[in-house]
């Protein structure tokens, strides 16, 4: 009978460990508020919100800094036109343009001037309700008063991506260009990249 | 009779009788409606955690297929990790590692073609959002997807290689590669060159994809019940204008050349341990009854009987059970179609075909739809 402790907790031992609870695979809800510059701990190797925000001010000041806006005459009017992306990864296009547009603004105190092109069918609408009647305004309204641009600020998205056996990696270049819709020159471009590596859990490999 | 007993039985014939009569609590089924996708949302919410992905690929599939497609990209961008995502065990990962938990109690992501599926749908969401690059990178992340052991079948789907080059010809860009390789990856399939002034884009797909099923002694193994599909080519038609769309991808030999996973060696190792456990108990419990009867090898046939049971008691509870969790309405076959079409409303009639060449008249239906003044009309067809 001297064994019947033994054998009786490993008895124990094996039913607690069968009744482990397996209903929850999260360690729990927490909720932890960062700087959207902060790597995050679930940071993967995709574009996230603190590669937006190092780009966005990166590229802002690049653009302030050109000869063309620091020493124009009067406000350029400058458009914004949504990325190109050539990545693997689907992302808000617009939302780059939108951080560097608020960089920009933040920082250029009044230097530049931004157009709202990609409000056009909201703006055409609104004018020809003016200049219709159907709303008041119209006699503010002339023939045409939509400005064109002095200047196009556009940029592409491009990566090199691989996957295998131990992990996987993602180069992306983030490239922005400030053109001359005259003639077309480039009159600045900027670029910004980086890479992440890393690896799925054992469970998913 | 003696004179008590009428009383006595009487009282158990009403007994009897008081069951009987008692009104049956009637339980009412669930009201279902006709409504499956919503019905999809239910069984969503009603699902454990673990499972909660796989439920919402089944039922984003299904919006897709009824053409709720604002439904359907909801669903999978809830539920599929983002592109760049690492995924990451947690909890449930690991007590899906541990010996006394089968692999099932993971958070479902899917296999690679699962992956790679889900991937390619969301492609085809952004693309009719009107959103060609963004579909684009979901091409490429989902051919990213596609693991294998062997080099030959990495990242090897005909459709996503081919559309990943049509799309970034159609932006002006050089798909020549991307073609070239889809080419390769599709043998004797031809491929026809790139239209760049294609408007209209059909992504088919025809059958029933691969289920999973635990091979092994204990269950230990993955295997491929593959899938099947009838249809082998469609045909895609407006007015005189006639596409064909062979098969140029089997979702069962995508699942099937995956090759062994890093949980596998786990789940090996697991039945290992249970086939060693249940031979000490096969070994040790009757020997151990036999010796702890007489006094004198009580002592031993005791300890062999605990260890007898307690590698029963291991050998019971150990689960090396694969996870066999399926997304089951994929289909078998890819295929694809483009089409010239003027902007505006336009009729196309899609037709299929069986292995013989035989028009599978039930199959065929009518679709209306807006061809758009600017950009890609895309639309997606599925024969079930």
């Amino acid at each position: 009978m001297k064994h019947c402790l033994p054998v009786t907790a490993a008895f124990a031992l094996l039913v607690w460990l069968g009744c482990q609870s397996i209903n929850d695979p999260t360690d729990g809800v927490r909720v932890t508020q960062m700087r959207p510059d902060e790597r995050g701990f679930v940071a993967g190797l995709g574009i996230e919100s603190q590669d937006l925000v190092v780009v966005a001010e990166k590229m802002a000041r690049g653009v302030l800094g050109v000869e063309h806006i620091a020493n124009a005459k009067g406000k350029p009017n400058i458009v914004l036109v949504p990325v190109i992306n050539k990545t693997r990864f689907n992302i808000d296009k617009d939302i780059f343009l939108t951080r560097i547009r608020v960089a920009l603004n933040a920082n250029a105190r009044g230097r530049v001037n931004f157009l709202a092109r990609n409000r056009i069918d909201a703006l055409e609408q609104e004018r020809n309700l003016k200049l219709g009647g159907q709303v008041t305004g119209g006699e503010k309204v002339q023939a045409n008063e939509f400005k064109g641009a002095d200047y196009i600020l556009t940029g592409t998205l491009e990566s090199i991506s691989s996957r295998g056996k131990t992990g996987a990696s993602d180069y992306i270049l983030y490239t922005f260009q400030l053109l001359d819709p005259r003639t077309s020159d480039i009159i600045w471009e900027g670029f910004h990249e980086i890479k992440k590596q890393g690896k799925d859990d054992v469970t998913y490999q | 009779m003696k004179p008590g007993a009428l009383p006595i039985i009487a009282l158990l014939a009403l007994l009897a009788l008081l069951p009987a009569c008692q009104t049956p609590q009637v339980q009412r089924a669930p009201e279902i409606s006709a409504d499956l996708v919503a019905e999809g949302r239910k069984l969503i919410a009603a699902a454990p955690a673990k499972d909660k992905n796989l439920w919402a690929y089944q039922v984003a599939l299904l919006a897709m297929k009824q053409g709720r497609y604002a439904e359907a990209q909801e669903l999978f961008g809830k539920h599929l990790p983002p592109a760049g995502a690492l995924l990451r065990g947690g909890a449930s990962g690991q007590q899906s590692r541990s010996l006394f938990q089968p692999e099932g109690v993971k958070v479902f992501y899917g296999e690679p073609h699962e992956r790679t599926m889900a991937w390619l749908y969301r492609g085809v969401l952004h693309w009719m959002d009107g959103e060609a690059d963004n579909a684009r990178a979901c091409f490429r992340t989902a051919q990213l997807f596609d693991l294998s052991e062997d080099s030959a079948h990495q990242s090897d789907w005909i459709l996503l290689g081919y559309l990943d080059g049509l799309i970034t010809s159609k932006l002006g860009g050089d798909g020549a590669d991307a073609l070239k390789r889809a080419r390769a990856h599709a043998g004797s399939r031809a491929l026809p060159e790139y239209d760049r002034a294609a408007n209209v884009m059909v992504v088919l797909q025809y059958g029933f994809g691969p289920v999973k099923k635990s091979g092994g002694n204990h269950g230990e193994r993955l295997a491929w019940a593959g899938g099947h599909s009838t249809v082998q080519a469609a045909v895609v038609r407006n007015g005189t204008k006639a596409v064909r769309a062979p098969v140029l991808d089997d979702v069962s030999f995508q699942a099937s050349t995956r090759g062994l996973r890093r949980m596998d060696t786990v789940l090996a190792q697991k039945a290992g341990v249970k086939k060693v456990a249940d031979v000490v108990g096969d070994v040790g419990v009757v020997p151990g009854l036999i010796l702890s009867q007489p006094a004198g090898t009580r002592d031993a046939g005791l300890v062999l009987l605990g260890a007898g049971l307690t590698g029963k008691a291991v050998g019971g509870s150990v689960e090396p059970r694969a996870d066999t969790r399926t997304w089951n309405n994929l289909p078998q076959h890819l295929a694809f179609a483009a089409l010239r079409l003027p902007a505006g409303r336009q009729r196309l009639t899609v037709d299929f075909y069986d292995a013989d060449g035989q028009l599978l008249s039930d199959l065929s239906r009518t679709l209306e739809l807006d061809v758009k003044p600017q950009g890609d009309t895309v639309v997606f067809v599925a024969d079930k």
